[in-house]
Protein backbone atom coordinates (compact mmCIF):
# COMPACT_ATOMS: atom_id res chain seq x y z
CA UNK A 1 0.00 0.00 0.00
CA UNK A 2 1.26 3.74 -0.77
CA UNK A 3 -0.03 6.98 -1.01
CA UNK A 4 1.48 8.92 -3.56
CA UNK A 5 1.30 12.97 -3.70
CA UNK A 6 0.28 13.93 -7.35
CA UNK A 7 -0.01 17.38 -7.47
CA UNK A 8 -1.39 17.96 -4.58
CA UNK A 9 -3.64 15.32 -4.62
CA UNK A 10 -3.14 12.05 -2.53
CA UNK A 11 -3.45 8.77 -4.41
CA UNK A 12 -4.03 5.35 -3.06
CA UNK A 13 -2.01 3.12 -4.68
CA UNK A 14 -2.01 -0.77 -4.13
CA UNK A 15 0.52 -2.82 -6.37
CA UNK A 16 0.58 -6.65 -6.67
CA UNK A 17 3.23 -8.22 -8.34
CA UNK A 18 3.82 -11.90 -9.99
CA UNK A 19 2.46 -14.03 -7.09
CA UNK A 20 5.78 -16.46 -7.61
CA UNK A 21 8.18 -13.32 -7.89
CA UNK A 22 9.29 -14.15 -11.43
CA UNK A 23 9.23 -11.20 -13.97
CA UNK A 24 6.09 -10.23 -15.02
CA UNK A 25 3.75 -11.61 -17.94
CA UNK A 26 2.25 -8.45 -18.45
CA UNK A 27 1.14 -5.29 -16.84
CA UNK A 28 -2.76 -4.09 -16.31
CA UNK A 29 -3.84 -1.13 -14.68
CA UNK A 30 -7.24 -1.70 -13.00
CA UNK A 31 -9.53 1.74 -13.23
CA UNK A 32 -12.87 1.61 -10.91
CA UNK A 33 -15.77 3.51 -11.59
CA UNK A 34 -18.24 6.65 -9.85
CA UNK A 35 -19.84 6.89 -6.72
CA UNK A 36 -19.83 3.56 -4.93
CA UNK A 37 -16.60 2.13 -6.41
CA UNK A 38 -12.96 2.21 -5.36
CA UNK A 39 -10.15 -0.22 -5.68
CA UNK A 40 -11.72 -2.94 -3.39
CA UNK A 41 -13.72 -3.69 -6.38
CA UNK A 42 -10.65 -5.39 -7.83
CA UNK A 43 -8.54 -5.95 -4.85
CA UNK A 44 -11.76 -8.71 -3.85
CA UNK A 45 -12.33 -9.83 -7.49
CA UNK A 46 -9.87 -9.94 -9.88
CA UNK A 47 -6.32 -8.50 -8.58
CA UNK A 48 -5.60 -12.13 -6.81
CA UNK A 49 -6.32 -14.22 -10.31
CA UNK A 50 -4.35 -11.92 -12.43
CA UNK A 51 -0.81 -11.68 -9.98
CA UNK A 52 -1.46 -15.92 -9.72
CA UNK A 53 -1.17 -15.79 -13.09
CA UNK A 54 2.21 -13.98 -13.08
CA UNK A 55 0.63 -10.25 -13.99
CA UNK A 56 1.86 -6.99 -12.30
CA UNK A 57 -1.12 -4.97 -11.16
CA UNK A 58 -1.67 -1.56 -10.30
CA UNK A 59 -4.70 -0.65 -8.33
CA UNK A 60 -5.55 2.88 -7.46
CA UNK A 61 -8.32 4.69 -5.84
CA UNK A 62 -9.44 7.28 -8.23
CA UNK A 63 -9.63 11.06 -7.39
CA UNK A 64 -12.81 11.75 -4.23
CA UNK A 65 -13.31 8.20 -4.08
CA UNK A 66 -11.98 5.59 -1.26
CA UNK A 67 -8.79 6.38 0.20
CA UNK A 68 -7.52 8.84 -2.33
CA UNK A 69 -8.08 12.76 -1.60
CA UNK A 70 -10.97 14.21 -1.96
CA UNK A 71 -10.92 17.92 -3.42
CA UNK A 72 -14.14 19.98 -3.57
CA UNK A 73 -13.59 20.17 -7.49
CA UNK A 74 -11.96 19.00 -10.33
CA UNK A 75 -13.77 16.30 -11.35
CA UNK A 76 -14.13 16.36 -15.46
CA UNK A 77 -12.83 13.25 -17.53
CA UNK A 78 -9.74 14.72 -18.34
CA UNK A 79 -8.80 15.31 -14.95
CA UNK A 80 -9.00 11.63 -14.13
CA UNK A 81 -6.78 10.93 -17.10
CA UNK A 82 -4.32 13.23 -16.04
CA UNK A 83 -4.18 11.87 -12.81
CA UNK A 84 -3.60 8.22 -14.66
CA UNK A 85 -0.93 9.46 -16.77
CA UNK A 86 0.45 10.74 -14.03
CA UNK A 87 0.18 8.39 -12.03
CA UNK A 88 2.09 6.08 -14.95
CA UNK A 89 4.97 8.19 -14.61
CA UNK A 90 5.82 8.51 -11.33
CA UNK A 91 5.93 5.34 -11.17
CA UNK A 92 8.15 4.79 -14.18
CA UNK A 93 5.51 2.96 -16.04
CA UNK A 94 6.82 4.00 -19.26
CA UNK A 95 6.18 0.33 -21.20
CA UNK A 96 3.29 -1.41 -22.64
CA UNK A 97 0.15 -1.70 -20.30
CA UNK A 98 -3.61 -3.36 -20.74
CA UNK A 99 -6.13 -1.17 -18.65
CA UNK A 100 -9.45 -3.12 -17.21
CA UNK A 101 -11.85 -0.58 -16.37
CA UNK A 102 -15.47 -1.06 -14.67
CA UNK A 103 -18.01 1.56 -15.82
CA UNK A 104 -16.28 5.20 -15.97
CA UNK A 105 -13.01 3.26 -15.38
CA UNK A 106 -13.58 2.14 -18.92
CA UNK A 107 -13.86 5.97 -20.04
CA UNK A 108 -10.72 6.77 -18.42
CA UNK A 109 -9.05 3.72 -20.14
CA UNK A 110 -10.68 4.70 -23.70
CA UNK A 111 -9.44 8.77 -22.29
CA UNK A 112 -5.67 7.25 -22.07
CA UNK A 113 -5.67 5.06 -25.09
CA UNK A 114 -6.94 8.55 -27.26
CA UNK A 115 -3.49 10.32 -25.57
CA UNK A 116 -1.03 7.24 -25.65
CA UNK A 117 -1.98 4.76 -28.33
CA UNK A 118 1.58 3.37 -28.19
CA UNK A 119 1.38 2.68 -24.59
CA UNK A 120 -2.07 0.78 -24.12
CA UNK A 121 -1.83 -2.44 -25.66
CA UNK A 122 -5.94 -3.29 -24.82
CA UNK A 123 -8.57 -2.13 -22.90
CA UNK A 124 -11.16 -4.61 -21.34
CA UNK A 125 -13.78 -2.56 -20.47
CA UNK A 126 -16.62 -3.98 -17.91
CA UNK A 127 -20.24 -2.19 -18.86
CA UNK A 128 -18.41 0.66 -20.34
CA UNK A 129 -18.30 3.09 -22.71
CA UNK A 130 -15.61 5.86 -24.00
CA UNK A 131 -17.15 9.96 -23.06
CA UNK A 132 -19.24 11.74 -26.20
CA UNK A 133 -22.40 13.91 -26.16
CA UNK A 134 -24.59 11.11 -24.99
CA UNK A 135 -22.33 10.02 -22.68
CA UNK A 136 -22.54 12.71 -20.81
CA UNK A 137 -26.09 13.74 -21.20
CA UNK A 138 -27.04 10.29 -19.71
CA UNK A 139 -24.31 10.87 -16.75
CA UNK A 140 -25.67 14.49 -16.52
CA UNK A 141 -29.41 12.58 -15.72
CA UNK A 142 -27.56 9.57 -13.34
CA UNK A 143 -25.45 12.00 -11.31
CA UNK A 144 -28.33 14.47 -10.39
CA UNK A 145 -31.24 11.53 -9.77
CA UNK A 146 -28.31 10.11 -7.38
CA UNK A 147 -27.62 13.81 -5.81
CA UNK A 148 -31.70 14.14 -5.57
CA UNK A 149 -32.37 10.28 -4.08
CA UNK A 150 -29.07 8.81 -2.24
CA UNK A 151 -29.98 11.46 1.01
CA UNK A 152 -33.36 10.05 1.28
CA UNK A 153 -33.89 6.97 3.99
CA UNK A 154 -36.47 5.32 1.68
CA UNK A 155 -33.76 5.06 -1.27
CA UNK A 156 -30.85 3.54 1.35
CA UNK A 157 -33.63 1.17 2.87
CA UNK A 158 -34.62 0.09 -0.84
CA UNK A 159 -31.07 -0.36 -1.86
CA UNK A 160 -30.79 -2.63 1.91
CA UNK A 161 -33.49 -4.24 0.57
CA UNK A 162 -32.37 -4.99 -2.95
CA UNK A 163 -28.75 -5.52 -3.11
CA UNK A 164 -27.81 -5.16 0.97
CA UNK A 165 -26.17 -3.76 3.55
CA UNK A 166 -22.81 -3.16 2.25
CA UNK A 167 -23.78 -1.75 -0.84
CA UNK A 168 -25.96 0.67 1.38
CA UNK A 169 -23.37 1.62 3.10
CA UNK A 170 -21.23 2.49 -0.33
CA UNK A 171 -23.80 4.38 -1.64
CA UNK A 172 -24.17 6.46 1.57
CA UNK A 173 -20.44 6.99 0.94
CA UNK A 174 -21.55 8.49 -2.59
CA UNK A 175 -24.21 10.47 -1.44
CA UNK A 176 -21.66 12.15 1.23
CA UNK A 177 -18.94 12.69 -2.32
CA UNK A 178 -21.72 14.25 -4.46
CA UNK A 179 -22.61 16.82 -1.59
CA UNK A 180 -19.16 17.61 -0.45
CA UNK A 181 -18.16 17.83 -4.05
CA UNK A 182 -18.65 19.27 -7.66
CA UNK A 183 -18.69 15.67 -9.58
CA UNK A 184 -22.09 15.44 -10.82
CA UNK A 185 -21.89 18.93 -12.30
CA UNK A 186 -18.08 18.29 -13.25
CA UNK A 187 -18.48 15.18 -15.39
CA UNK A 188 -21.34 16.36 -17.84
CA UNK A 189 -19.14 19.08 -18.30
CA UNK A 190 -15.76 17.02 -19.58
CA UNK A 191 -14.14 17.69 -22.39
CA UNK A 192 -15.14 15.34 -24.81
CA UNK A 193 -13.34 13.66 -27.95
CA UNK A 194 -14.29 14.24 -31.41
CA UNK A 195 -15.96 11.34 -33.01
CA UNK A 196 -11.97 11.27 -35.45
CA UNK A 197 -10.31 11.07 -32.02
CA UNK A 198 -12.19 7.90 -30.95
CA UNK A 199 -12.08 6.38 -34.41
CA UNK A 200 -8.04 6.81 -33.91
CA UNK A 201 -8.46 4.14 -31.00
CA UNK A 202 -6.47 1.30 -32.81
CA UNK A 203 -5.71 -1.73 -29.84
CA UNK A 204 -7.90 -4.33 -28.99
CA UNK A 205 -11.05 -3.87 -26.95
CA UNK A 206 -13.63 -6.14 -25.01
CA UNK A 207 -16.15 -4.55 -24.14
CA UNK A 208 -18.23 -6.90 -22.00
CA UNK A 209 -21.72 -6.02 -21.14
CA UNK A 210 -24.71 -7.74 -19.15
CA UNK A 211 -27.14 -8.85 -21.24
CA UNK A 212 -29.83 -7.10 -18.66
CA UNK A 213 -28.11 -3.89 -18.40
CA UNK A 214 -29.54 -0.53 -20.63
CA UNK A 215 -25.67 -0.87 -21.77
CA UNK A 216 -25.35 -3.74 -23.77
CA UNK A 217 -27.57 -1.72 -26.41
CA UNK A 218 -24.91 0.47 -27.57
CA UNK A 219 -22.76 -2.72 -28.77
CA UNK A 220 -22.91 -2.43 -32.01
CA UNK A 221 -22.41 1.37 -32.05
CA UNK A 222 -18.92 0.87 -30.57
CA UNK A 223 -17.97 -2.33 -32.19
CA UNK A 224 -18.75 -0.12 -35.52
CA UNK A 225 -16.58 3.25 -33.89
CA UNK A 226 -13.86 1.37 -32.84
CA UNK A 227 -11.89 -1.03 -35.39
CA UNK A 228 -10.76 -3.50 -32.77
CA UNK A 229 -13.89 -3.87 -30.73
CA UNK A 230 -15.66 -6.74 -29.96
CA UNK A 231 -18.32 -7.65 -27.31
CA UNK A 232 -19.31 -9.77 -24.79
CA UNK A 233 -22.41 -10.69 -23.45
CA UNK A 234 -22.99 -12.16 -19.51
CA UNK A 235 -26.09 -13.92 -19.12
CA UNK A 236 -28.46 -12.16 -16.17
CA UNK A 237 -26.72 -9.47 -15.20
CA UNK A 238 -27.34 -6.07 -14.61
CA UNK A 239 -24.54 -3.50 -14.24
CA UNK A 240 -22.84 -4.58 -12.00
CA UNK A 241 -21.20 -7.58 -13.75
CA UNK A 242 -17.95 -7.31 -11.92
CA UNK A 243 -18.90 -7.70 -8.76
CA UNK A 244 -22.26 -10.39 -9.73
CA UNK A 245 -19.80 -12.32 -12.09
CA UNK A 246 -16.06 -11.95 -11.06
CA UNK A 247 -15.22 -15.53 -11.88
CA UNK A 248 -16.71 -15.08 -15.33
CA UNK A 249 -14.61 -11.54 -15.24
CA UNK A 250 -11.90 -13.36 -14.28
CA UNK A 251 -11.85 -15.86 -17.07
CA UNK A 252 -12.56 -13.06 -19.58
CA UNK A 253 -9.86 -10.93 -18.34
CA UNK A 254 -7.25 -14.02 -18.44
CA UNK A 255 -8.17 -15.19 -21.94
CA UNK A 256 -8.24 -11.44 -23.43
CA UNK A 257 -4.21 -11.24 -21.72
CA UNK A 258 -3.44 -14.15 -22.86
CA UNK A 259 -4.87 -13.23 -26.90
CA UNK A 260 -2.80 -9.71 -26.51
CA UNK A 261 0.50 -11.24 -25.92
CA UNK A 262 0.53 -12.01 -21.71
CA UNK A 263 2.47 -15.25 -21.57
CA UNK A 264 0.47 -16.05 -18.39
CA UNK A 265 1.79 -18.79 -15.84
CA UNK A 266 0.67 -22.40 -16.17
CA UNK A 267 -3.09 -23.19 -15.72
CA UNK A 268 -2.72 -24.52 -12.11
CA UNK A 269 -1.25 -21.14 -11.13
CA UNK A 270 -4.26 -19.50 -12.60
CA UNK A 271 -6.96 -21.97 -11.57
CA UNK A 272 -5.41 -21.22 -8.09
CA UNK A 273 -5.46 -17.65 -8.40
CA UNK A 274 -9.60 -17.64 -10.12
CA UNK A 275 -10.53 -19.50 -6.64
CA UNK A 276 -9.40 -16.21 -4.82
CA UNK B 1 9.07 -10.50 29.71
CA UNK B 2 11.74 -12.57 28.64
CA UNK B 3 10.12 -15.93 30.25
CA UNK B 4 6.30 -14.88 28.81
CA UNK B 5 8.71 -14.02 25.65
CA UNK B 6 9.25 -17.03 25.23
CA UNK B 7 5.79 -18.31 25.34
CA UNK B 8 4.72 -16.28 22.78
CA UNK B 9 7.09 -17.64 20.31
CA UNK B 10 6.20 -21.25 20.90
CA UNK B 11 2.64 -20.62 20.89
CA UNK B 12 1.71 -17.59 19.42
CA UNK B 13 -0.22 -14.43 21.28
CA UNK B 14 -3.96 -15.66 22.19
CA UNK B 15 -6.94 -14.56 20.50
CA UNK B 16 -8.02 -12.19 23.35
CA UNK B 17 -4.40 -10.98 22.74
CA UNK B 18 -5.01 -10.68 18.75
CA UNK B 19 -8.50 -9.60 19.05
CA UNK B 20 -7.54 -6.57 21.18
CA UNK B 21 -4.73 -5.47 18.52
CA UNK B 22 -7.46 -6.10 15.88
CA UNK B 23 -10.07 -4.12 17.88
CA UNK B 24 -7.47 -1.10 17.42
CA UNK B 25 -7.14 -1.68 14.09
CA UNK B 26 -10.62 -1.68 13.44
CA UNK B 27 -11.18 1.33 16.00
CA UNK B 28 -8.89 3.44 13.81
CA UNK B 29 -10.81 3.31 10.40
CA UNK B 30 -14.16 3.17 12.54
CA UNK B 31 -12.90 6.65 13.92
CA UNK B 32 -12.72 8.06 10.63
CA UNK B 33 -16.74 7.74 10.31
CA UNK B 34 -17.19 8.84 14.20
CA UNK B 35 -18.54 5.63 14.93
CA UNK B 36 -15.69 5.37 17.91
CA UNK B 37 -18.24 3.89 20.60
CA UNK B 38 -18.67 1.06 18.64
CA UNK B 39 -18.05 -2.22 20.45
CA UNK B 40 -15.96 -5.00 18.37
CA UNK B 41 -16.43 -8.64 19.37
CA UNK B 42 -15.28 -11.79 18.34
CA UNK B 43 -19.48 -11.73 16.64
CA UNK B 44 -19.06 -8.56 14.97
CA UNK B 45 -19.53 -8.75 11.23
CA UNK B 46 -16.86 -6.02 9.07
CA UNK B 47 -20.61 -4.10 7.54
CA UNK B 48 -23.74 -5.74 8.97
CA UNK B 49 -21.91 -4.54 12.73
CA UNK B 50 -19.20 -2.37 12.38
CA UNK B 51 -20.65 -0.52 8.60
CA UNK B 52 -17.40 -1.01 7.40
CA UNK B 53 -16.55 -0.77 3.80
CA UNK B 54 -14.71 -3.22 1.29
CA UNK B 55 -12.05 -0.12 0.83
CA UNK B 56 -12.05 0.07 4.62
CA UNK B 57 -10.95 -3.93 4.49
CA UNK B 58 -8.12 -3.38 1.44
CA UNK B 59 -6.45 -0.93 4.67
CA UNK B 60 -6.89 -3.43 7.25
CA UNK B 61 -5.21 -6.29 5.14
CA UNK B 62 -2.14 -3.49 4.63
CA UNK B 63 -2.12 -3.18 8.47
CA UNK B 64 -2.25 -6.80 9.48
CA UNK B 65 0.42 -6.63 7.06
CA UNK B 66 2.39 -4.02 9.14
CA UNK B 67 2.11 -5.59 12.44
CA UNK B 68 2.40 -9.24 11.50
CA UNK B 69 4.57 -9.45 7.97
CA UNK B 70 4.28 -11.89 5.95
CA UNK B 71 3.29 -14.75 8.07
CA UNK B 72 -0.67 -13.04 7.62
CA UNK B 73 -1.61 -13.20 4.17
CA UNK B 74 -5.23 -11.44 3.72
CA UNK B 75 -5.46 -12.87 0.42
CA UNK B 76 -5.06 -16.60 1.46
CA UNK B 77 -7.54 -15.59 3.84
CA UNK B 78 -9.68 -14.50 1.75
CA UNK B 79 -9.41 -17.14 -1.15
CA UNK B 80 -12.51 -18.69 -2.19
CA UNK B 81 -14.46 -15.78 -0.86
CA UNK B 82 -15.96 -13.57 -3.14
CA UNK B 83 -16.84 -10.26 -2.01
CA UNK B 84 -20.32 -10.58 -0.31
CA UNK B 85 -19.08 -13.20 1.52
CA UNK B 86 -15.39 -11.27 2.50
CA UNK B 87 -17.34 -8.34 3.99
CA UNK B 88 -20.10 -10.73 6.04
CA UNK B 89 -17.30 -12.30 7.54
CA UNK B 90 -17.29 -11.72 11.75
CA UNK B 91 -14.18 -10.54 13.47
CA UNK B 92 -13.77 -13.51 15.01
CA UNK B 93 -13.17 -15.32 11.33
CA UNK B 94 -10.03 -13.39 11.24
CA UNK B 95 -9.35 -13.61 14.33
CA UNK B 96 -9.02 -16.72 14.31
CA UNK B 97 -7.16 -17.07 11.20
CA UNK B 98 -4.19 -14.70 12.80
CA UNK B 99 -3.94 -17.19 16.15
CA UNK B 100 -3.93 -20.00 13.69
CA UNK B 101 -1.22 -18.84 11.37
CA UNK B 102 0.89 -16.89 13.99
CA UNK B 103 0.62 -20.39 16.16
CA UNK B 104 2.09 -22.64 13.21
CA UNK B 105 4.55 -19.93 12.38
CA UNK B 106 5.78 -19.91 15.74
CA UNK B 107 6.63 -23.53 15.45
CA UNK B 108 8.35 -23.59 12.03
Amino acid sequence: MAFLDLDGLTVHVQRLGPQDGGPPAATAVLLHGLLTDSLASFYFTLAPALSAAGVEVLMYDQRGHGRSGRPATGYRLEQFVDDLEALLDRLELTGPVHLLGNSFGGTVAFGLAARRPEQVVSILAVESEPASPAWAAKLDGLLRRAERELPQDATLAWVTEQHGAHTARLARSASRLLSGTTLARDIPASLLPAEAELRAIRCPVLAVYGTESDLAEQSDWLDELLPGCRSTFVAGQEHSVLIEAPDVVRELALFWLEEHGADLRDPTARLEGSVG
Amino acid sequence: MTTSGQTLDQHGPTEQEVLSEITTMLAALLDEYGLDDAEVTMESRFTGDLELESIDLVTLAGQLQERWGDRINFAEFIAGMELDEIIDLTVGRLVDYVVDRLRTAGRS
